[in-house]
């Protein structure tokens, strides 16, 4: 968006940024050494020796995968009815469905501890998956819409003439063509189920099915609170989030630009 | 065509649904719960959030040397945490056999948490006979009594009032523990000279800022702050006026540490103290497994110091008021064992309770790690076996403190103090330490809230 | 956010393709809704067999809260900086992203990550921090500025940090949004705008700028939603402290609900929250419409 000729506007631009991004790079520094104070990577090892580290992360990664399937499965289809499609009151389902965005999780925590509770979901990972799946749904249904609504006719029609059916035209033609955006919602999706704190502290209780994000819980006790540790957990807990992000930071970002939110 | 089409996939997209919904339901247990365990078998899933692991694990390892067919398994949450996952655990009804609860009004409130527990009085009794007051902490008695049932057994007492020193740094200095205000202050621009802190409160953890208003409260004018939590006496009483005062001069003074409404006592003053970067804090009886060396050698890492454990006392709160009222503590029941009603390993988790809060081999392991005060008056430290950093110079004093601890009658923590009341108490001496609240003012927003609360 | 638009839909019908979804979103979401609703007309521990109806009783102690109102008033103050401050950063980022600069994945990265983050494990991060034993501290020992960094135990200060902190989390989100509508602005209106003379700044406020409105409604609008339902960043760096200087609804909420066991009362202030949430995304959406045509 700038132009900038000479050396000395390039340097000056790129000193600019560095010194606006070193702020961002605080805190995680301040993460990673923390992480190593006292006794430095024995404090990694410690929380490898709760044992339960592998047990976390297999749980975390199931609801993970759950949410983002559930959210894809629900995004991509119901951003294609509502972009492409007639439906007899098509606004009206949507506000009614963007509403939900405003709905703070806390919120839900009494209600949904009464149902799955009655239902027989509690301790079960599906008490967590669904209502993170619903939270997140209203926006990256947003998304999806915006998205598809970009996508001329015409090659819906045309496709159309070759003899396929809507089916057809939903899996062959809008689903290549909506990749950037389903990117995206991966990368949200993920970020909120990754990090989900309040829902499995409160749905999940037996040992085996708590999450990553109840790392820390080991070390802190009424009377003890391993800071150094609680720090290391924090890092093991974020690598695997920044990994898939930098994976996927391309086509993320291209699915932000074709249309995202205008 | 099209149209059959669509209510295909349309049936196919609800059939998923409905089909990841019955499967989620189908991972439950039967409604109703029945017993499935003994008094020697079964397996038991522990609640709590005190002292936390691997201690507890030691404990679970002392009881299967008797009872090596109970498994008990030991779930942990954070002290801040523990209320909002223990309600829904309780009231489901899996997941929780055994859990802890307090007699205080901030975690696992006994108030709130008995009604999903099991009367343990004929447990109690079969195990110590008939005269099992006489063999037990009064208080942890009385503080789980409700409504005339006994809702958990107290397995140890808390004691607050005093202040921890690092002995070593004061010897370093050639500095007198300080023994009235004035003292106090000179000790903590002494260590402030010379690159260090002196005293260190986090104070923007509300519970432990009530713990040094009482012992401000006590020193001013002793038994006031027990009657005013009774009722017994208003909240607008002058000695509370004047405790608030003080309360606030110490913020003045640099008694508290500049920044102290910023930190937490756990876990920001308690490293602070323990990397030794300040020499005092006011913490409790708790605070007497740091005299064993293993323990302060776990502290000191989780403080990110490498350094070896120094040399810990107890002193006496200085004498603020100048009135010579010192040497008060105050304490409840730290936490007991509750056995939820529900339970399908109910004979089970009532023989770990049991066990854990009246045998002498349960209380003995307690006593032993110095973190609480066992409830059973039989059960003492063993002095031969528990080896301090120092004992030279902590011996003694270890001793004496332990002793004056359990002399403490009718000078409860928490206990008298409600939630709602907890919670005024904590805001209002922010408020008043920070100076957006008078003393005066902070008095009557305390009897206010004290008559809210009824 | 284009919501409207979609008038040259094909006759197909698409219900069977939004049912499910919207299924599933109502079914948890307004159920809780009711539930809650019904929730707050009781006086309830949430174990206790006993239940008492207390009708609006509720609704009538929030709106005589002090600490409601402050929550309420901490919100607004906390909506306007941060949006304000978020996106300018934002922009620029995206601005000086856009430019031909070197190692701009490794910017970008390093403005995203803070937004992947979960604020559990970073809230001690950050007590440290903007505590006089920090880092911050240290730095500003160095050049002897002589401020003391007691900044979580001061009431206005706090606030500030929570924000700071927020902005920090967030401008990767403003980021890499601004960054998108950047792509989409046509080059050669820039071109022609450079031509007739117009500088950086000019280019960046008459051009760019007015192009990326759509994107600084969405966020506003995504920013009010944010800022009512601000929870983990207070709870877990100040906890709402000193004496409620920091409380948020979010916050407010947990305390009643969880800590206190008032779970009624709970219910009402998010009935509250949530009438709160609905009105200022229709006021965003309305005024946006108004200012943009």
């Amino acid at each position: 968006m700038f132009e900038v000729r000479g050396l000395p506007g390039k340097i000056g631009l790129q000193l600019l940024l560095l010194i606006m991004t070193i702020p961002y790079a605080i805190p995680l520094v301040q993460m990673i050494v923390g992480s190593l104070g006292g006794i430095g990577f024995l404090n990694y090892k410690a929380v490898w020796d709760t044992g339960v580290v592998p047990t976390y992360f297999r749980n975390s990664v199931i609801i993970s995968v759950g949410v983002i399937a559930l959210v894809y499965v629900f995004s991509m289809s119901a951003g294609f009815g509502f972009a492409k499609l007639h439906v007899f009151g098509k606004e009206i389902f949507f506000w009614m469905i963007l509403i939900a965005m405003t709905l703070p999780e806390v919120i839900l925590l009494s209600p949904l501890f009464v149902t799955f509770q009655k239902l027989r979901m509690f301790d079960t990972l599906f008490a967590v998956i669904f209502p993170i799946a619903a939270l997140q749904l209203p926006f990256t249904i947003l998304l999806a819409r915006n998205f598809d609504e970009g996508i001329p006719n015409e090659i819906m029609e045309a496709g159309k003439i070759d003899g396929a059916n809507i089916w057809q035209v939903f899996l062959h033609i809008i689903l290549p063509l909506t990749k950037p955006i389903a990117s995206s919602i991966i990368v949200l999706t993920l970020i909120n189920s990754w990090n989900a704190y309040l829902m499995p502290l409160l749905f999940l209780q037996s040992s085996t099915m708590q999450t990553v994000t109840l790392l820390p819980q080991y070390f802190q006790g009424e009377f003890t609170n391993d800071q150094t540790k609680i720090l290391a957990s924090a890092v093991i807990t974020a690598i695997p989030e920044v990994i898939v992000y930098i994976c996927m930071q391309k086509n993320f970002e291209k699915g932000m630009s074709a249309g995202a939110l205008k | 065509m099209m149209k059959k089409t669509r209510i295909v996939i349309a049936a196919m997209l609800l059939l998923t649904l409905t089909a990841s919904m019955l499967s989620g339901c189908g991972g439950g247990a039967g409604t109703t719960v029945t017993d499935t365990s003994t008094e020697t078998s079964g397996e038991v899933v522990w609640w709590g959030w005190t002292p936390g692991s691997p201690t507890n694990e030691e404990y679970i390892a002392e009881f299967n040397k008797e009872y090596p067919n109970i498994k008990v398994t030991w779930k942990q949450t954070s002290i801040d945490d523990y209320n909002a996952a223990i309600r829904p655990a309780l009231a489901n009804n899996q997941g929780v056999d055994a859990f802890e609860v307090s007699a205080g009004s901030a975690n696992g409130g006994i108030e709130v948490f008995g009604g999903s527990a099991v009367d343990l009085t004929d447990a109690v009794k079969a195990a110590l006979g008939e005269d099992y007051k006489t063999k037990l902490n009064e208080d942890s008695i009385t503080t789980m009594t409700v409504n005339g049932q006994l809702k958990g057994l107290g397995v140890g007492t808390v004691y607050s009032g005093n202040i921890w020193i690092n002995q070593d740094l004061f010897d370093k200095y050639g500095l007198q523990p300080p023994t009235n205000y004035e003292e106090w202050v000179a000790v903590c621009r002494t260590f402030e000279e010379n690159g260090l802190g002196g005293f260190v409160q986090g104070a923007g953890q509300g519970a432990f800022n009530i713990d040094t208003f009482h012992a401000i409260v006590d020193n001013v004018s002793p038994g006031t702050f027990t009657k005013a939590a009774r009722g017994e006496v208003e909240w607008t009483d002058p000695a509370i006026v004047k405790s608030l005062e003080i309360w606030k001069k110490m913020f003045d003074d640099g008694i508290m540490q500049v920044g102290a409404l910023g930190l937490q006592q756990y876990p920001d003053a308690n490293n602070l103290f323990m990397s030794q970067q300040y020499a005092m804090v006011m913490m409790g009886s708790w605070y007497t497994s740091n005299t064993l060396p293993a323990t302060m050698k776990t502290a000191i890492e989780a403080a990110s110091s490498t350094a070896e454990p120094f040399t810990m006392i107890p002193i006496n709160f200085p004498d603020v008021a100048g009135t010579g009222n010192v040497g008060s503590m105050f304490g409840d029941l730290d936490y007991a064992t509750a056995v939820s009603a529900t339970s399908a390993n109910l004979k089970a988790a009532t023989t770990f309770a049991v066990w854990l809060g009246t045998s002498q081999s349960g209380q003995q392991i307690i006593a032993d790690s110095l973190n609480v005060i066992p409830s059973l008056k039989s059960a003492t430290p063993n002095w031969d076996v528990v080896k301090l950093v120092n004992p030279e110079k902590q011996n003694d004093a270890i001793k004496a403190y332990v002793e004056n601890a359990m002399q403490t009658k009718n000078n409860p923590r928490f206990a008298a103090i409600n939630a709602d009341m907890n919670q005024a108490m904590m805001d209002i001496l922010a408020g008043v330490g920070g100076g957006t609240i008078t003393p005066a003012d902070g008095a009557a927003q305390l009897a206010q809230a004290k008559a809210d609360s009824e | 956010m284009g919501i409207g638009k979609g008038n040259k839909s094909t006759r197909v019908n698409g219900l069977p393709w939004i049912l499910p979804a919207f299924i599933f979103v109502a079914v948890i979401i307004y159920y809780s809704i009711f539930y809650t609703l019904n929730l707050s007309t009781l006086d309830w521990n949430g174990l206790d067999p006993v239940q008492t109806r207390v009708g609006l009783d509720n609704y009538k102690k929030a709106f005589g809260d002090w600490v409601f109102w402050k929550a309420l008033q901490n919100t607004l103050i906390f909506f306007v900086c941060t949006f304000t401050v978020q996106n300018f950063l934002g922009f620029l980022f995206a601005a000086i992203l856009h430019t031909e600069v070197k190692l701009a994945t490794l910017h970008k990265c390093l403005i995203f990550i803070p937004t992947i983050l979960a604020p559990a494990t970073m809230a001690p991060v950050f007590r440290l921090l903007f505590s006089p034993q920090g880092m911050l501290q240290d730095i500003l020992n160095f050049f002897n500025a002589g401020i003391t960094v007691d900044w979580l135990a001061r009431p206005v200060p706090a606030l500030i940090v929570l924000m700071v902190v927020t902005v920090w989390q967030y401008t990767g989100m403003s980021f890499i949004l601004y960054h998108a509508a950047m792509s989409q602005i046509d080059k050669e209106m820039l071109e022609a705008a450079r031509l007739d003379g117009a500088g950086n700044i000019r280019t960046l406020a008459s051009i760019v700028w007015p192009n990326c409105m759509g994107t600084t409604v969405s966020l506003a609008m995504l920013g009010v939603i944010g800022a009512l339902k601000t929870f983990d960043i207070p709870y877990l760096i100040t906890v709402g402290g000193p004496n409620h200087a920091t409380e948020f609804l979010g916050t407010y909420i947990y305390r009643q609900g969880i800590r206190q066991s008032h779970l009624g009362y709970a219910a009402a202030l998010s009935v509250i929250l949530l009438v709160a949430a609905i009105g200022g995304a229709i006021l965003t959406n309305k005024a946006s419409k108004r200012g943009g045509k």
